[in-house]
């Protein structure tokens, strides 16, 4: 027991480290996890990298917490993964929470609601550009351009919920796939 | 019971997002309908969330969850938004060798993929309609050139978006400080 504590301190420690270099998205978290246990360590494939990679992205919640947990369930149990999840989330956390008490503090403040106003403006033109990157893998049959479209106008005029929206989606890519497998003979997730 | 509230707002936001961008949309609803957050300050945290180490997603939820109820909140928060990671994801970790050749699991994201898309270009549009307009909800023109510029200077001239944000702060102090459009 004392052995797996000291791995999970590790881990938790590792991760730690991981995540207070990690901006935007969670990929980076991924390229440093290459960095020690791939080229480093030595303790996991590239092979194995990509399939917590493609399974983490494929379930729901963050990507990179899913990671997180299997890479640690695989070394150390479930209490790995626990470790490995909170190690990941612990500075970002803590640096926020102190931003948030300064922004609930200073958020009347005119030069700081000045400063704030104009970072609104780049809000859409990040989220857009993000978009433009998620686009690339997201249609990979044609079909998948309507499912998009019913969707926003699900979302945008008729204001279904979007537990709804990813219900439906998830629908609607089974049907898809199926549909190209038995009509056309093709296999879409091939 | 708030923070009871809460972590379901963020297990419902666990449960049916996938990747931190399709989070947003989530978010901004459950949000919004709960009187927690205005639409400005989801912007807020969109913006806050990119500039900071960590996921986007669970970024949002500290944000929110210490908006709504304190620190506490922010915990509670980002344990309803892992709960995805700790229950589903833990079975996956366990079955990991029969999760690797799951057809149904690759099937079920073609469809949800594009759903996102959708969902996500909705949101663009409504975090648009109120950061580009004024007080009485007409077109602001000062903060939509501002805006067309962070586009260009993101798509065209791939500058980081830490750095976008920055500089838009930047603008908006001398735009709305100073000069007071």
């Amino acid at each position: 027991m004392p052995e797996k504590l000291k791995t999970c301190a590790q881990l938790y420690w590792q991760f730690l480290t991981f995540g207070s270099f990690t901006f935007g998205g969670g990929w980076s978290i991924v390229a440093q996890m290459k960095d020690l246990y791939v080229d480093r360590e030595k303790s996991l494939t590239d092979e194995e990298l990509l399939d917590l990679t493609s399974i983490g992205r494929s379930l729901p919640g963050t990507m990179i917490g899913n990671i997180a947990m299997m890479f640690g369930h695989r070394v150390a149990g479930f209490i790995g993964g626990v470790a490995c999840v909170f190690g990941m989330i612990t500075v970002p956390m803590a640096v926020l929470l102190i931003i948030t008490t300064f922004y609930t503090a200073f958020q009347d403040n005119l030069w700081v609601a000045s400063a704030m106003r104009g970072v609104r403006t780049a809000v859409a033109p990040v989220i857009l550009s993000a978009l433009m990157r998620m686009i690339k893998s997201a249609f990979k049959v044609p079909p998948c351009y309507i499912v998009a479209a019913a969707m926003f106008a699900l979302y945008f005029f008729l204001r279904v919920s979007c537990v709804w929206l990813v219900i439906i989606g998830a629908a609607l890519g089974l049907l898809i796939c199926e549909y190209y497998e038995r009509v056309k003979k093709i296999n879409v997730v091939a | 019971m708030l923070l009871l509230e809460l972590f379901w707002s963020f297990v419902k936001i666990g449960f049916t997002s996938f990747g931190g961008l399709s989070m947003i949309p989530l978010i901004s609803s459950e949000m919004i309908s709960h009187g927690w957050m205005t639409a400005s300050e989801v912007s807020d945290i969109v913006a806050i969330a990119e500039m900071t180490p960590g996921p986007l997603g669970l970024n949002c939820a500290t944000f929110a969850g210490m908006r709504a109820a304190g620190i506490l909140g922010a915990f509670v928060a980002n344990l309803g938004a892992l709960s995805p990671t700790f229950t589903l994801c833990f079975l996956a970790a366990i079955f990991f060798e029969h999760f690797k050749e799951n057809k149904k699991l690759a099937q079920i994201m073609t469809g949800v993929r594009p759903a996102c898309v959708g969902m996500v270009a909705g949101i663009v549009i409504e975090l648009a309609l109120v950061n580009y307009s004024d007080v009485n909800s007409k077109i602001h023109l000062p903060s939509l050139i501002l805006g067309v510029v962070d586009l260009i200077l993101l798509l065209k001239f791939k500058i980081s978006i830490p750095v976008v944000i920055l500089f838009s702060a930047l603008i908006g102090v001398i735009m709305f400080g100073v000069i007071g459009v």
